[in-house]
């Protein structure tokens, strides 16, 4: 059998390697922020601090151990070290909701648990968010016309993404925080200003 | 002669009739003869009691008992007719102590009462329930909701303002 030879010098990588400062700096997105706030003067240390912070919340987002149904399954499959959440600085989920900044709903919310949940929410800390993970907490899914469970969990508390599944595979589960990490960067009083963009 | 038959041929006074339920030996039992029929079960050798199920069939409501035996790797499947009134069966609870939990089940999704159970209140839905929900005439179109109390008791109302954010 022919041993097969690859030509490295003719793979391109996806993505060119910055090297001027200028590109530098386009890579971290700062250029962005520092071109609006050219155009506002003044107004750069609200967009720079801003930036920072949200840098700093999403890059820790700590979860409050909480699961609910066969979701929350998914959701030990989504800590270990396969699909490692602890690329995203998510790994300590804390077993107290005041020391977390984020909530997946990972399971059916029934009517019994539902008081349960938004206390759960209500005792965590600002700034707070959550996903709702599966069907059954989107909507209540495959229980929607049960007499024990509750129609999504929206109708709660306040929701800011929803990933659909039954139960969503790790990777629609990354995708989901991808998102509110993206959510995220855009909070802000920059980002009300229209800095941050 | 499947277990089924042998209950008939001990007890013939308690067994209505047998036959077979998905592969499975079936005896329909007298209600008043439940309490003894299970005993005999035990002495039968069947060591478990797997589950218990109530059916609504609007005319009538039905309790199935189904024991499996891990020695002689043998089912059996005990059945009781109820009027659709006043569903009510003696309890098995003081021969199988794993009836207690199984009959509440029952008790709390189809409203079966179960006399001389130790301590028959709902097991799944919290206290204050209106209606059992696994029966054919449950009324689907008011929803209730549970709230929390102030020592985390549930309270069950059809008003859910408390729980439900506003839009």
């Amino acid at each position: 059998m022919d041993s097969v030879t690859i030509d490295t010098t003719k793979i391109k990588p996806a993505k060119k390697k910055p090297e001027t400062a200028l590109e530098k700096l386009n890579d971290t997105g700062l250029i962005n922020t520092l071109l609006a706030a050219r155009e506002r003067e003044g107004m750069i240390l609200f967009s720079t601090v801003d930036q920072f912070i949200n840098w700093g919340r999403f890059s820790s987002l700590w979860p409050v151990t909480s699961g609910l149904a066969c979701c929350a399954i998914e959701m030990m499959a989504v800590t270990m070290a396969h699909h490692d959440l602890a690329r995203f600085g998510m790994e300590a989920f804390r077993a107290s909701p005041r020391q977390a900044d984020l909530m997946f709903v990972a399971g059916t919310v029934t009517k019994r648990m539902a008081p349960r949940v938004k206390q759960l929410y209500e005792m965590m800390a600002e700034p707070k968010w959550v996903i709702s993970i599966g069907s059954c907490a989107n909507t209540g899914g495959p229980y929607i016309e049960s007499y024990s469970v509750l129609k999504g969990v929206d109708n709660i508390i306040p929701v800011d993404v929803y990933v659909p599944g039954c139960p969503p595979r790790p990777e629609a589960w990354l995708y989901g925080i991808i998102q509110l990490r993206e959510k995220i960067k855009s909070q802000g009083y920059g980002a009300k200003w229209g800095l941050n963009k | 002669m499947n277990a089924a038959e042998e209950l008939k041929q001990a007890m013939p006074a308690a067994v209505v009739s047998t036959g077979m339920l998905i592969d499975k030996p079936l005896a329909i039992i007298k209600k008043e003869e439940i309490l003894k029929a299970a005993g005999k079960v035990k002495e039968m050798g069947f060591d478990n009691l797997s589950v218990i199920t109530g059916i609504d069939y609007r005319d009538r409501f039905e309790v199935i008992y189904n024991f499996f035996s891990y020695k002689k790797k043998e089912n059996l499947v005990l059945k009781v007719v109820l009027d659709h009134e006043a569903p009510s069966v003696d309890s098995v609870a003081s021969i199988w102590k794993v009836a207690d939990w199984l009959e509440r089940e029952t008790y709390d999704l189809v409203g079966i009462k179960f006399t001389g159970h130790p301590n028959l209140v709902r097991i799944l839905l919290p206290d204050g329930w209106n209606g059992h929900p696994l029966r054919k005439d449950y009324d689907m179109e008011t929803e209730q909701f549970v709230t929390m109390g102030e020592d985390g008791e549930d309270i069950v109302s059809t008003d859910g303002s408390n729980l439900l954010r506003r839009r």
